[in-house]
This record gives structure tokens, C-alpha cells and sequence, in this order.
């Protein structure tokens, strides 16, 4: 399916190049990252235009974000019916909502391209958690700018090796992405388990 | 073994979530590794032709003049000044021409062959 994807871009470009980071952003399963690095690559032999690439997947990605958020923000109200009904779990998303305060920015910003598989979910949890959508809207214009600039980036600088970049980023977005779930799950398991002694 | 067993039994949802998450990272560790040795062999440099690619994208990466590529997938040479390639995969081109792909990359490698023995 990737293969026909990417055989796509050079007839439907900035439409097909839109739809596929705004999908990727919801957590659909599809190759955003290696279609970028396939537009830059078509942009550099001059099937199209790098602006034409690079804007129309920035602004894939920012609606797709937006979108997310706004989800997250509606599923709140069940959150907060949830709460009401079992007050244990208050505790949890007060949690939650904390580290939300603490590193929602920087959050924000390094999940739309550090480790941009966790992107969608953190989506969700800024706007389930009432981040502000001015200060999501401005971290995420500056995460998905560097998204964006990265892959069709380098894209168009190793044209001619994109199965190699496109190998090595996925699987190194991958790693990193699940090492900090790792680190983030130990710290909760850990700290649980010090909380308990004292209990 | 019996450390796991007690933080199982405390988290029964986040002791085999930690696990697989840490198996994850280590299996996509092993993979960039991997693909960092196998791509950086200048054996496995060269892009095959695939479906996927352009006539463009192939005369770009292949560093071969337009005309060249235009002959070798039998496209029609449109009036002008030089040869502009379809913005259509090679998928579709073959579609259309009836070329099976690894006919066209025998021609182009066979252009490239040829152009390498007597440069123009």
C-alpha cells in the first residue's frame, strides 16, 4: 500500500501530501514520514515544488493537530462524568493534568517531531487535559515547522537514498519514542511502589 | 523473577505494559542498527528501480540526461526545447505502454551503461 501511496504523490501532490500528515496526526496508520521524505525527493528530480510539498504537509499536520486536540477537549466532559463517578481516579488525572502544566510546551513540541509517533496521543491529552490553546497552538506551529523541514528536508537532500534515510528515521522515531514510554511507565511504577511503603 | 512477580501483582496493567514497551524499544534499537550497517554497505547503494518512481526521480537519481531516460522507458519525445518527462509512475507508465517495470530497468541500466562508456 506505501508503495502506491507514494506512487501517487507526483499526480496528486499537495492534496494527497495534506491528507496523509492530517491523518497521521489522528494516529491512522499511515506512512507520513516516508511520504514526506518521497515529496522532497520528487521535488529535488522537479516533479514538484518544494513549497508545494512543504506547505501543503504543514498544513496537513496543523489541522490534523487541531482536530486531535478539539477531541481531546470534548472527551473531557466524559472524563469529568468519570470523575464524578469514582473519585479514585481523581487523583490520577489530577496527575495527569499536572505534568500536563509542567511539560505540556516543550511536550508538545518534541512529540510533533522527536518522537513523533506519541504526536496524536498528546494531542489528546492537551486538550482532555484543558492545556490552553493558545500555548498548544504556538508549541505545535513550531514542532510540526520542524517536522516538516526535517523529513522533506532530508528528503530532498538524499533524493537518491531515500530508502536508507526512510529505514533508519522510522526505526530511530521508533526507538525513541518507545524508550520514553518506558522511562515515563518506570518512573509511575516505581514511585508507586515507594508511595505504598509509606501507606 | 520473583521482584517481577511482586510488581505484577501490584500493577497488573502496568508491569506488562513497562515490558513491552522496553522489548519495543529494544527490537526498533536493534532495527536502526541494523539498517544503519546495511544501508551504509556501498553495495546496497544503488536504488533499484521501483513502481513508485518517476521518470524524473529516476534521470535525478541516476544522474542520467532526460532524453536519455525518455528513449530508454519509450516515451515519446515532446516538441521544444528538450524532452519534459510525465509527472506519472513508472507504474502507471507501464500501464499505459504496456513495458513490464524490469523491462524498464534493464533499458535504463543499459542507457546508464552506455552513456558511462562514451560520455556526450
Amino acid at each position: 500500500m506505501t508503495e502506491t501511496l507514494v506512487g501517487l504523490i507526483p499526480q496528486y501532490g499537495a492534496a494527497l501530501m495534506f491528507l496523509v500528515t492530517f491523518l497521521s496526526c489522528l494516529a491512522l496508520p499511515v506512512p507520513s514520514s516516508l511520504m514526506m521524505l518521497a515529496g522532497g525527493a520528487f521535488a529535488a528530480g522537479g516533479d514538484l515544488s518544494l513549497a508545494t510539498v512543504g506547505l501543503s504537509a504543514y498544513g496537513g499536520a496543523l489541522s490534523g493537530d487541531q482536530v486531535g486536540f478539539a477531541i481531546g477537549r470534548w472527551g473531557q466532559r466524559h472524563i469529568d462524568a468519570l470523575v464524578a463517578r469514582y473519585p479514585k481516579r481523581a487523583a490520577l488525572i489530577e496527575r495527569a493534568r499536572a505534568f500536563s502544566e509542567r511539560w505540556g510546551g516543550p511536550g508538545v513540541y518534541f512529540s510533533r517531531w522527536l518522537v513523533s509517533p506519541l504526536g496524536p496521543y498528546v494531542n489528546f491529552l492537551a486538550g482532555s487535559a484543558r492545556m490552553p490553546w493558545a500555548r498548544f497552538t504556538s508549541w505545535d506551529v513550531a514542532g510540526e515547522a520542524t517536522w516538516v523541514t526535517l523529513y522533506v528536508g532530508l528528503g530532498f537532500l538524499f533524493a537518491d537514498q531515500i530508502g536508507a534515510v526512510a529505514d533508519i528515521a522510522s526505526n530511530l522515531s521508533g526507538a525513541l519514542a518507545a524508550g520514553l514510554v518506558t522511562i515515563l511507565i518506570g518512573r509511575v511504577l516505581f514511585r508507586r511502589k515507594k508511595g505504598a511503603a509509606h501507606v | 523473577m520473583r521482584k517481577l512477580f511482586h510488581l505484577f501483582r501490584a500493577h497488573p496493567v502496568l508491569t506488562p505494559a513497562f515490558l513491552l514497551a522496553a522489548a519495543l524499544t529494544l527490537l526498533f534499537t536493534i532495527r536502526t542498527v541494523v539498517f544503519t550497517i546495511y544501508w551504509s554497505n556501498p553495495a546496497h547503494k544503488n536504488q533499484q528501480i521501483e513502481p513508485w518512481m518517476t521518470p524524473r526521480y529516476v534521470a535525478y537519481s541516476w544522474d542520467l540526461p532526460p532524453e536519455a531516460v525518455a528513449r530508454a522507458l519509450g516515451l515519446p519525445e515532446p516538441d521544444g526545447p528538450g524532452p519534459r518527462l510525465p509527472r506519472r509512475s513508472l507504474q502507471e507508465i507501464s500501464e499505459q505502454t504496456g513495458v513490464p517495470i524490469a523491462e524498464m530497468a534493464a533499458r535504463i541500466e543499459a542507457a546508464a551503461e552506455s552513456l558511462r562508456e562514451q560520455p556526450e
